[in-house]
């Protein structure tokens, strides 16, 4: 991953967040993991879990009127209240389809999405109809545990195909502020070492503390023997907020930030040898951070009473070492205040932010857009998209140097482009037809006006396609081009008639 | 897009030096009537070159070399191919059947249509060679002889091949520039290059490159080229090729030849760009329909019929050198324009071309290692910095060069005390040096080395979430230390 600006919250200066090594160096556990052991009390254990079945389908980002081939996942989720069950995100990502399944595999019911949060890797599903009530009788909902600290155990639990419940225990060998599904989405997470068997479900299983939910196991490391559990907190505040179904999300300040380490640079912002501190390397337009005031080149010396070192750790009364962004996004729920201190111009400086959740749909070019079918417009044969990430990803694992270099710049350089409107829109591709003779070489093209009419999003594009000049012929301007693309309407509509024959289920799609 | 580089599968076809030895074995006698004559005047050329390193700009680079073909062409004039001799530091002909080397030196080298000009210290063993004279652009389908040097053996070797194709496309050598080319079916090979390519007793064209993915596709710079670099030459020294200065779209579409007013007779061309400073600039506009060069009717995919034969309309301007004019007739807004445009090379596009014989220019301050962006050193570091690409990919469309004559890019770090913490910013383009636009690399260079030094440098880069910070006071010693721990004797070079 390379630090860039759009990445929510917080990135490290030039170089990359370092992934659990700066971790506390926490009691590891003394005795070697045993691995998966049965359980002693299965049908106690049994009844406060589910398994879910999904089924997954993305959208194809380079043919946007339709979808990839599905695809199928299982995992086993913990019951956590009156007919909610709770899993990663990644379960209910793109989700056509969610079942949920009783471990003894007597019972089936469909089930919804009843919120979720992508960044924190979190989902609570639901049934989705009330009829199928009894598919929870009998059932135990977990307790949540009190959060653990740095060597304790926790146990791991899977459920084998047979319906046999399996505990493997590990400890809590550090804790440190990481991402585990987004890039660049920092949440308290366990690093469990714990040597496991792979079960029935997949790596997206119930962690337990004295049999109450611990955490959320996202991802195991079978070479490394490491999983990584969401923590505690993080679980409990999404369970709580979501519970209601009408979730907030977790809070961004709206600021990404250098570390201060640098002897040298310590010296130009005139801060103490021993000191600490981050600087403030840029403030997201709109954000909290923004509206209190705070600025690029400010110095953070401290959050809520906790002094910040320069590598931006916090000492945390429960965990130890943590990485400052846990103040916001862990420590915090939308709406709460958080108190600052500042060095500007050498003067420390108090700023209170009221914190707000960074809806990732408002956004230039979102990082993510599971579950939303792509914006897009055939006219003629041109085909044009919203830029988003995913668009980007589209063009393979190495798409950071792949990628058309103007789309990169709007990704890399969002505030360049932020004033145009709510999306960028590009021409991406051609489908040779009559009325696109000549324009096959065209692509990637940034899309600025239609019939002399801005493009803001999809929205404003398909509206500026209805009204062609009076000769019928729509007129396309493009960013950094400076020639006009005509389309002569008649031509267009007959060739967009054929398109639906041939198979397009429809031409365009506006969504928010 | 419109794309301005063109990565093609080229390979040039000078060869290694790590080639197999054969054994010598006894000549057979040429057989009666073939022109053995002329094979006389087909000469081997061995070059040792000493290339340049772009990564450590301060070293000497590696030194390498290979075979090429030259022939003569007049007195004491060999033709052979730019890239056979680029770079040398060495040049050795020796004559088919003869053990003598006489050493060679570069006249004239054109890198951008890939051809150089030869001569000996002493001529007279040559004297009495034919001299290969030119003949006109060959036939489609018509038979021509490829001699040369080739891989395979250490002697003379003739190939007889087909012309397939006469287009304008990429010469390799240089990655920037397009010509006339012509591709015959021959099987040529490395060793090849600079050789002659002979039809009829006449030289119709210089083998000079390949193909990496086909067989049989060898590539030859056809006679109009090679009369336009000796034209060129004539003066006394070499002066590249004149740009036109503007892109063009064609213009097929129905609805985009409505919207321009244009009739349907398949003429025109749109002028989407024109190069700021460039020939056509306050002539030509994006959004004007150009219609015909020096006469020559443009038609909607931008070529002219030149000799019979269609062309780009580019190969009117490659015919013709600084200075000359060239007729321009063209629609702009409903109304017709004519104008003589005066040609001039654009010496900003070599940005996209690869240089040599080129000392690499570097700075280097307290451990940082500062160097101008350019195709050589594209060419040898990973550059995915979006910001650098972009300032890479503009500095000709959009008239960067016109504010900084270089890209200036931080791309090392020589680890130092003072600078130990700056190991992520290489990669980056320079912006500011303490608040001042950086133009080029001796004005990065100036700026950091003041009469008395600032008590902080403050140098800011372009994406990078903070400047880099040094104390003034702290250079002079980590320059001393830089200097002697990683043997760069001198700590910059400003000048090619």
């Amino acid at each position: 991953m390379r630090p860039h600006l759009l990445l929510p919250l917080l990135l490290l200066s030039a170089c990359d967040r370092p992934q659990a090594a700066v971790a506390i160096p926490a009691a590891v556990p003394e005795a070697p993991t045993p691995g998966p052991v049965p359980v002693s009390n299965p049908e106690e254990i049994l009844s406060s879990v589910v398994r879910i079945n999904t089924t997954q389908q993305s959208w194809d980002q380079a043919e946007p009127w339709q979808k990839n081939s599905p695809g199928k996942r299982r995992s086993l989720g913990a019951i956590v209240g009156n007919g909610l069950v709770l899993t990663t995100a990644e379960m209910a990502a793109d989700a056509t389809y969610i079942e949920l399944e009783s471990a003894d595999g007597k019972r089936l019911a469909p089930a919804k999405t009843v919120a979720v949060d992508y960044e924190a890797n979190l989902a609570l599903l639901g049934l989705t109809e009330e009829s199928n009530a009894k598919f929870f009788e009998g059932t135990k909902p977990l307790e949540i545990a009190a959060p653990p600290k740095p060597g304790e155990m926790l146990d791991i639990l899977q459920v084998e195909e047979n319906g046999t419940p399996l505990i493997t225990s590990g400890g809590i060998q550090s804790v440190d502020v990481v991402s585990n599904f987004l890039p660049g989405q920092f949440f308290l997470t366990y690093e469990v070492k714990a040597s496991m068997q792979s079960a029935a479900s997949s790596f997206s299983l119930p962690v337990l503390r004295e049999g109450k939910l611990a955490g959320l196991l996202t991802s195991y490391d079978s070479k490394d023997q490491l999983s990584d559990v969401t923590a505690t907190e993080i679980v409990a505040r999404f369970v709580k907020e979501g519970a209601d179904g009408d979730y907030a999300g977790f809070p961004s300040l709206g600021i990404s930030i250098s570390r201060t380490e640098d002897p040298n640079f310590r010296l130009f912002l005139k801060l103490p040898e021993n000191g600490g501190g981050l600087y403030v390397s840029n403030v997201r337009v709109g954000g909290a951070a923004e509206k209190a005031g705070l600025k690029k080149g400010d110095v953070i010396l401290s959050i809520d009473g906790h002094e910040i070192d320069r590598l931006g750790y916090f000492e945390d009364s429960h965990y130890g070492r943590l990485y400052w962004s846990h103040l916001v996004r862990g420590a915090k729920a939308s709406g709460d205040k958080v108190d600052l201190v500042v060095q500007r111009d050498g003067q420390p400086q108090e700023i209170s932010a009221v914190l707000d959740r960074r809806d990732e749909v408002s956004q230039l070019v979102p990082a993510y857009a599971f579950g939303k079918a792509p914006s897009f417009l055939v006219k003629g044969g041109l085909i044009f998209q919203e830029l988003t990430k995913p668009v980007l990803e589209s063009f393979g694992n190495e798409w950071q140097s792949r990628a058309p270099l103007n789309l990169l710049d709007v990704y890399e350089n969002p505030q360049k482009y932020e004033s145009r409107g709510r999306r960028i829109v590009f021409l991406s591709n051609v489908i040779p037809t009559p009325a696109t003779v000549g324009y096959e070489p065209l692509q990637s093209m940034i899309v600025t006006k239609v019939n002399g009419q801005a493009i803001k999003d999809m929205k404003t594009l398909i509206e500026a396609f209805k009204t062609p000049a009076a000769d019928g012929l729509h007129s396309i301007e493009f960013d950094e081009e400076k020639f006009h693309v005509y389309l002569d309407e008649s031509v267009s509509d007959t060739v967009d008639k054929q398109l639906l024959q041939r198979g397009l289920p429809k031409l365009s799609r506006a969504e928010d | 897009m419109l794309a301005r580089l063109v990565v093609l599968p080229l390979a040039l076809l000078m060869a290694g030096p790590a080639l197999a030895q054969t054994t010598a074995s006894p000549i057979p006698l040429t057989p009666a009537g073939a022109p053995s004559e002329v094979y006389r005047s087909v000469v081997r050329i061995e070059a040792a070159a000493q290339i340049p390193d772009y990564q450590t700009p301060w070293n000497s680079g590696r030194f390498g070399g290979g075979i090429g073909t030259g022939f003569v062409i007049g007195k004491n004039q060999f033709l052979t191919n730019a890239h056979v001799v680029s770079n040398a530091r060495r040049l050795l002909i020796t004559i088919h059947g003869s053990p003598r080397k006489y050493p060679a030196q570069v006249k004239y080298i054109a890198h951008d249509c890939d051809l150089a000009l030869l001569e000996v210290g002493d001529f007279s063993d040559f004297e009495k060679f034919p001299v290969f004279s030119f003949g006109d652009v060959p036939q489609l389908e018509s038979q021509v002889r490829v001699i040369g040097y080739p891989i395979g053996g250490e002697r003379l070797s003739v190939t007889r091949g087909v012309v397939s194709r006469i287009d304008f496309s990429s010469y390799s050598h240089s990655r920037a520039d397009q010509h006339l080319i012509v591709q015959i079916d021959a099987a040529i090979n490395p060793g090849n290059s600079g050789g002659p390519v002979v039809q009829d007793g006449k030289v119709v064209g210089v083998a000079f490159q390949g193909l990496r993915q086909a067989d049989n596709t060898g590539y030859i710079i056809p006679t109009p080229v090679i009369r336009r670099f000796l034209k060129d030459i004539s003066d006394g020294h070499y002066d590249y090729y004149v740009d036109l200065g503007a892109s063009t779209f064609p213009l097929y579409n129905p609805a985009m030849r409505q919207a321009l007013k244009l009739k349907d007779d398949g003429n025109g061309v749109l002028v989407t760009d024109v190069t700021p400073t460039g020939s056509c600039d306050g002539v030509l506009k994006p959004g004007d329909v150009l219609v015909s060069i020096d006469g020559h009717e443009v038609d909607s995919a931008g070529q002219i019929l030149l000799d019979g034969e269609k062309v780009d309309l580019n190969e009117v301007v490659e015919r013709k050198f600084a200075g000359d004019k060239v007729a321009l007739r063209w629609l702009s807004q409903g109304t017709w324009n004519d104008k003589d445009v005066e040609l001039k090379p654009l010496p900003p596009a070599r940005m996209y071309a690869i240089q040599y014989e080129k000392k690499p220019r570097y700075t280097v301050f307290a451990g940082l290692v500062f160097q101008p962006l350019d195709t050589n050193l594209f060419a040898t570091s990973k550059l995915d910095d979006v910001n650098v690409r972009r300032l890479y990919s503009d500095y000709v469309p959009k008239g960067i060069f016109t504010e900084r004559e270089d890209i200036v890019l931080l791309t090392r770090v020589e680890s130092d005390p003072v600078n130990s913490q700056l190991g992520g910013f290489t990669g980056k383009a320079v912006d500011k040096i303490n608040g001042t636009v950086v133009k080029s690399l001796k004005h990065a260079h100036e700026l950091l080395n003041p009469a008395t030094p600032p008590e902080f440098f403050v140098i800011e880069l372009f994406g990078s979430p903070r400047p880099i910070v040094l104390p003034g006071n702290a250079i002079a010693a980590a320059n001393k230390r830089v200097s002697e721990t990683y043997a760069i004797d001198h700590l910059s070079n400003l000048e090619e």
